[in-house]
């Protein structure tokens, strides 16, 4: 009764969420329905409900090969790798581009450090390609000027966690960065002018003043970071790495795996199945450090 | 003495130290410039020089030949016109169902607020992943090879939506007694009041969403075979992978004295591909600097 008091009352109010919530409705909440086929023998012919129900198999299917861990390790190693010196380096310049006094020397050096941020992975891709590729790359070039041997980058899985670190700090420092420097503004002057009274350098002022007054920055990013390890970057790793199985051992994150048990293999349960894992893994690890985030501080905490 | 002697070092040591940032700073800004300095320089570089030289910093010889043969074909002008059509279409429709919903969300007198903020931030944590989403755009909705299945599933971002959430929180809820013992309804308050004094963010938001339509590329991997229908980023990515760059450029009708420039093709597609955004990128980099803070300090 209440309930369509309160929508006759404010009718205009909800008219205007209606669309958002249509759009929530069917673009988020109608298609976790897909999770059920995780239980099925899923066959275009006999649609979701119709499909044969099978149990766990599909989980036995995944969990029994090696692929669940290769993945889940891939994915969470590389995320890790990003976390750490994604969020290190981006502190880093945030730090140092704080004590820079030159203006114009700042905000040219930040534009150019934020650029990456706007393009594509796909352009990413083609840059990373322009640099490594065997016969005309930029790097194997140079190291043939050195008169060292060029290397076959494409099919050497082992340095791939490293260079897509490198690609990922490159393209997210800004982005990183901007938000730590944020921070860094919000810092009373006040204790900088005192400390300088005292006699402190500028690393003093910043191990002693900037440092501890942004760890809660800091920790909550890195926090919310933990909490999305079970997400790989779909668009990176498949930009870059593409369908270059050579790569796979050390790429294969298990977006880039779902995504080709769907779309090459057509196994729709088995690809469900690995969703579920993902979607499950990742409630419970983005609730629990939403949680610590949250505790630690209450403004940054909702994301 | 002994005092001016380590006063002394002292200032040595912090001039060194502020040089130190300097040039750290200034050559991790040059890395980050220098591919896209590559890319650009080398699109006008002879294709016979970089298969010649490998990409150089500065090319010796300079041709327009690359993007004369890629504007020659149809599909960087179908491309275009795909990218521009959804970024357009996308982000106004975007913006105005955003910007309603979320200002739904912050208004003190909805009292299902709550309930619909959770639903919202719901989404963000767990999620029904590809194989639901896929079958309800390929097959409940049937957008297989449709440039809706490039604009829908966009159309309201949960962390975008949060971002206006909490702007809007910050308007004093006094312009909404006033309009309304004035006589106006919330229709008309939102439209006539809220939007024109929330202009700055949603300059902002709308540029959020603009970028994100502008870059993806997912939504055409998934959805798109059709290539009249290829936006820009699966342009790139066919040019990339593609054997027979003739044919899929479609300079095939034309006849060229010189073989493809294969290189210089990709080089130049990806330079139109990221123009405009280079281009905007000096009025437009402020909004984001600005986004970005809210979105991570205010949540």
């Amino acid at each position: 009764m209440s309930f369509f008091r309160e929508i006759r009352q404010n009718k205009y109010l909800y008219a205007l969420a209606l669309p958002g919530l249509i759009f929530l409705i069917v673009f988020a909440y109608l298609p976790l329905t897909g999770h059920l086929i995780a239980f099925k023998k899923y066959r275009l012919a006999d649609g979701l409900w119709g499909s044969q129900f099978v149990g766990l198999e599909n989980f036995k299917f995944f969990f029994m090969s090696s692929d669940w861990y290769k993945v889940t390790l891939n994915t969470i190693f590389l995320n890790g790798l990003f976390l750490v010196f994604g969020l290190g380096i981006a502190l880093v310049l945030a730090l140092f581009l704080n004590e820079i006094r030159h203006l114009l020397y700042k905000k040219l050096a930040q534009s150019f450090i934020f650029i990456p941020y706007f393009i594509s992975w796909l352009v990413v891709s083609m840059m990373t390609f322009a640099f490594l590729n065997t016969t005309d790359g930029v790097v194997n070039r140079t190291l043939e000027t050195y008169g060292l041997n060029p290397v076959n980058w494409y099919l050497k899985p082992v340095v791939w966690p490293g260079i897509l670190t490198l690609i990922y700090v490159w393209k997210f420092a800004g982005y990183y960065s901007i938000i730590f420097l944020a921070a860094i503004t919000g810092i009373s002057g006040e204790y900088y002018e005192s400390a300088r009274i005292d006699g402190a350098t500028r690393l003093q002022q910043i191990y002693h003043i900037t440092l501890p007054l942004i760890r809660n920055v800091v920790v909550v990013l890195g926090l919310l970071g933990v909490g999305r390890i079970f997400y790989g970057d779909f668009g990176m790793i498949y930009g870059i790495i593409g369908d270059n199985s050579a790569l796979y051992s050390t790429t294969d994150v298990i977006d880039t795996y779902t995504y080709r048990a769907l779309r090459v293999l057509s196994d729709f349960s088995k690809s469900s199945a690995v969703v579920l894992y993902q979607s499950v893994m990742g409630l419970i690890t983005i609730v629990i450090f939403n949680q610590i985030a949250k505790k630690i501080d209450k403004d940054s905490s909702l994301f | 003495m002994n005092l001016n002697r380590v006063k002394e070092d002292r200032s040595l040591w912090e001039r060194s130290f502020v040089y130190g940032i300097y040039v750290f700073v200034g050559v991790f800004a040059l890395l980050c410039f220098i591919p896209f300095w590559l890319v650009v320089v080398n699109s006008f570089a002879t294709e016979s020089s970089i298969k010649l030289h490998g990409m150089q910093l500065i090319p010796k010889d300079f041709s327009l030949y690359a993007y004369q043969y890629t504007m020659a074909g149809k599909q960087i002008a179908s491309s275009y016109a795909v990218t521009v059509s959804v970024t357009l279409i996308g982000t106004c429709f975007a913006i105005l169902i955003t910007s309603m919903y979320a200002y739904v969300l912050a208004h003190q007198k909805v009292k299902y607020r709550n309930y619909l903020s959770f639903m919202t931030y719901f989404t963000m944590v767990f999620g029904a992943g590809l194989v639901g989403f896929y079958i309800l755009v390929a097959n409940t909705l049937g957008l297989k090879d449709s440039l809706w299945a490039l604009i829908l599933p966009y159309l309201l971002n949960p962390f975008f939506a949060f971002i206006m959430v909490s702007f809007f929180r910050t308007l004093p809820y006094e312009i909404n007694e006033a309009a309304t013992i004035d006589g106006a309804n919330d229709l008309t308050i939102f439209f006539r009041i809220i939007i024109p004094i929330s202009k700055p963010v949603i300059a902002t938001v709308s540029l959020f969403y603009a970028l994100q339509y502008w870059n993806d590329f997912y939504l055409a991997l998934l959805f798109i075979d059709n290539h009249n229908l290829h936006p820009l980023q699966i342009m790139i990515r066919q040019i990339i992978s593609n054997v027979n760059i003739n044919s899929y450029v479609g300079g095939s009708q034309t006849t060229y004295s010189q073989a493809i420039p294969t290189y210089g093709v990709q080089l130049a597609t990806v330079c139109l591909t990221i123009g405009p955004i280079i281009f905007l990128y000096p009025f437009i980099q402020r909004f984001f600097v600005k986004g970005i803070t809210i979105g991570a300090l205010k949540g």
